[in-house]
């Protein structure tokens, strides 16, 4: 329009108050909406109050020229072109920023960043365009294509891309309150995506042009539209600037990212089914397990079957090891389980869970790991008393403590003879076993015997050092009490009890002699 | 094919465990249950056992009477008849033999025990 109308105005720009601004910015809301009614008359009205109250506003000669395109549109075809405006509404605010960049066809700024402080006086010379940018093509786009056609998911990039191509982007600038900060970076990126759209907006004019003549044709995939834009680029690689290369790189890079996200999202979905396929055969693989172990280990024959039945399902052998093995010792505790509550009708319990690991082909690894477990109900109403194990070697400390709990007794450990010391006193326990050797710096067995012996409370607790064939002569030649004793390691878990009934029974005499 | 084993027992709780016991074994048995000396003498017909577990005391009928019978019918008088009763003293097992037992096997049982004892006569058979 009158370009230079806007660059008289200029020099009032500092004058336009915010508030001025503003109601300039209504003033071409109600001004798109009569456009989206084909009130042009109204349009118009509206826009030239517009420019009045802010004649910096560069949209608002944009918004002239829209309204002599629209006109000129309905002049020619009846059919309503209603929605196509629609968009500077929500994107007056918007527009305004990303603006500055662009013009395409115009002299070109250096690098995209918007100039307005500097672009003052002589802004636009308007370009000798014709037809003055139509919103929904771009900018290059002969106005002889028709806007209804393309689809409306095409129309709000597309226009966003024309406002910016018009030379008013310069005094658009100098609408921002303030001026003198333009070079923000972290308008970079905008910047560079501006400077794209006149390179993707060419793409898709050509596109409409010449190949699918289909007047509703469906929006070019991202993928394709990427590709001819790189193409358009080659093409035009001496001429396209740098902005325009940058935009597309970024723009490309977007699309990558897009992609790489969805394949990380399918990765997933994949990722999840597997976990169910496989869930789902483990299932199955655990199903025939059960029914094979229920009686016991099954034969050799059956065993291998199973295992090629994991394997055909899919199930990695280390996986169908796992739950064979959880399989067996799950039949093997509800095994444990039956036995126990018929166990009044056993002769000897201990003796019918050994049969029963034989059955079930559990090893003395997988008893000491579960069977503490299984057992602990049934010892559970068979307190014997609380022992206190002491051991450095924690080997020592688990089997012996497991063992001790399937007789019945509440085991509390400690590592060394101080760490006893520290315990001792709260859990008050009726018997004591405790290791020979300790590393350097602690109690050895013995010493803490001693310790023990001057202590009124603990001297005649029943006692029993665990030591190797070494300390035996010298434990022989020393005067324990008779609740004193010691064992030579390894020692069978009877023996032990054997020896702990001894010493149990001195200290009841001693208990009936004081 | 599985060798059939009758036993007769009015607790219900030793008959699961004897099924138990059986069951984990690896024998290939045929268990036939029967809760008193009537149905004991009537399944033997039936079923011609290869083995038969008798507790002595039970409901209806005991061993004491059911193990004279089968071994005085031509049909059953062949098949080794255990005895497996909570009396352990010295005159019942006397007596169990004289009725006709081939053993005496005192509960509680231990399941090694029983199993060996129950192979032992199915493997003379």
């Amino acid at each position: 329009m009158n370009p230079k109308a806007a660059n008289t105005a200029k020099p009032a720009a500092s004058a336009v108050t915010p508030k001025d601004k503003d109601a300039a910015r209504q003033c071409l809301i109600r001004a798109d909406k009569f456009l989206k009614d084909s009130d042009f008359e109204n349009a118009r009205q509206e826009v030239a109050k517009a420019q009045k109250l802010d004649p910096t506003n560069a949209y608002a000669y944009a918004f002239l020229d829209r309204i002599a395109y629209f006109e000129e549109q309905k002049k020619k075809s009846s059919p309503p072109e209603a929605t196509k405006p629609a968009a500077p509404t929500a994107e007056t605010p918007k527009a305004e920023t990303s603006k500055p960049e662009v013009p395409k066809a115009a002299p070109a700024p250096p690098k995209a960043q918007p100039q307005p402080a500097k672009a003052a006086p002589p802004p636009r010379t308007e370009p000798p365009k014709p037809a003055p940018v139509p919103p929904p093509e771009k900018s290059t786009v002969p106005p002889t294509v028709k806007k209804p056609e393309s689809p409306p998911a095409q129309q709000k990039p597309i226009e966003e891309k024309q406002v910016p191509q018009k030379p008013e982007s310069a005094p658009q600038k100098e609408d921002q309150p303030v001026p003198p900060k333009p070079p923000v970076p972290k308008q970079k990126p905008d910047t560079m995506i501006e400077a794209a759209r006149p390179v993707i907006a060419e793409v898709l004019a050509s596109r409409m042009k010449n190949p699918p003549e289909g007047p509703k044709a469906s929006p070019p995939g991202i993928a394709e539209l990427l590709q001819e834009v790189s193409k358009e680029a080659q093409q035009h690689a001496p001429t396209v600037p740098r902005s325009d290369i940058d935009a597309k790189l970024e723009e490309m890079r977007r699309q990558i990212e897009m992609l790489t996200n969805a394949l990380e999202q399918e990765r997933r979905v994949r990722e999840e089914m597997n976990q169910q396929k496989l869930k789902g055969a483990i299932n199955q693989f655990r199903a025939a397990l059960e029914t094979a172990w229920k009686n016991g280990a099954p034969k050799d024959e059956e065993n291998n079957r199973l295992k090629r039945m994991g394997l055909d399902l899919g199930i990695p052998e280390d996986v169908v090891h796992t739950v064979t093995r959880e399989v067996k010792l799950d039949m093997y505790s509800k095994a444990v389980k039956e036995v126990v509550a018929k166990q009044k009708l056993i002769r000897n319990s201990s003796r019918t869970l050994e049969w029963l690991r034989n059955v079930y082909q559990v090893s003395l690894d997988e008893y000491l790991e579960y069977e503490s477990k299984f057992l602990m109900d049934l010892v559970a109403d068979q307190y014997k008393g609380t022992i206190l194990l002491v051991a450095a070697d924690e080997k020592i400390s688990v089997e012996t403590g497991q063992k001790l709990k399937s007789m019945g007794y509440a085991v509390v450990t400690a590592t060394s003879p101080e760490n006893a010391l520290e315990k001792i006193e709260k859990i008050n326990p009726h018997f004591i076993l405790c290791d020979m050797e300790f590393p350097a710096g602690n109690l050895s067995g013995i010493k803490f015997l001693h310790v023990l012996r001057a202590n009124s409370k603990f001297n005649y607790t029943p006692f029993i050092l665990m030591c190797g064939a070494g300390d035996m002569s010298q434990l022989e030649s020393s005067e324990l009490r008779p609740t004193e004793g010691y064992i030579q390691k390894p020692f069978d878990i009877d023996a032990l009890g054997a020896e702990m009934n001894k010493k149990l029974m001195a200290f009841r005499q001693y208990l009936s002699s004081i | 094919m599985s060798k059939v084993v009758l036993l007769a027992e009015d607790d219900e709780d030793n008959r699961d465990l004897v099924q138990f016991v059986l069951m984990r074994s690896k024998m290939d048995i045929k268990l036939v249950l029967a809760e008193n000396g009537e149905e004991a003498v009537e399944l033997a017909k039936k079923h011609a056992p290869s083995l038969i577990l008798m507790d002595m005391q039970m409901p209806v009928m005991d061993g004491w009477t059911a193990v004279p019978i089968l071994k005085a019918d031509e049909q059953t008088k062949d098949i080794p008849v255990i005895a497996f009763t909570a009396q352990t003293k010295a005159e019942d097992r006397a007596r169990t033999q004289e009725i006709g037992c081939v053993e005496h096997y005192a509960k509680p049982m231990d399941p090694e025990e029983l199993l060996t004892l129950i192979q032992k006569y199915l493997n003379k058979e």
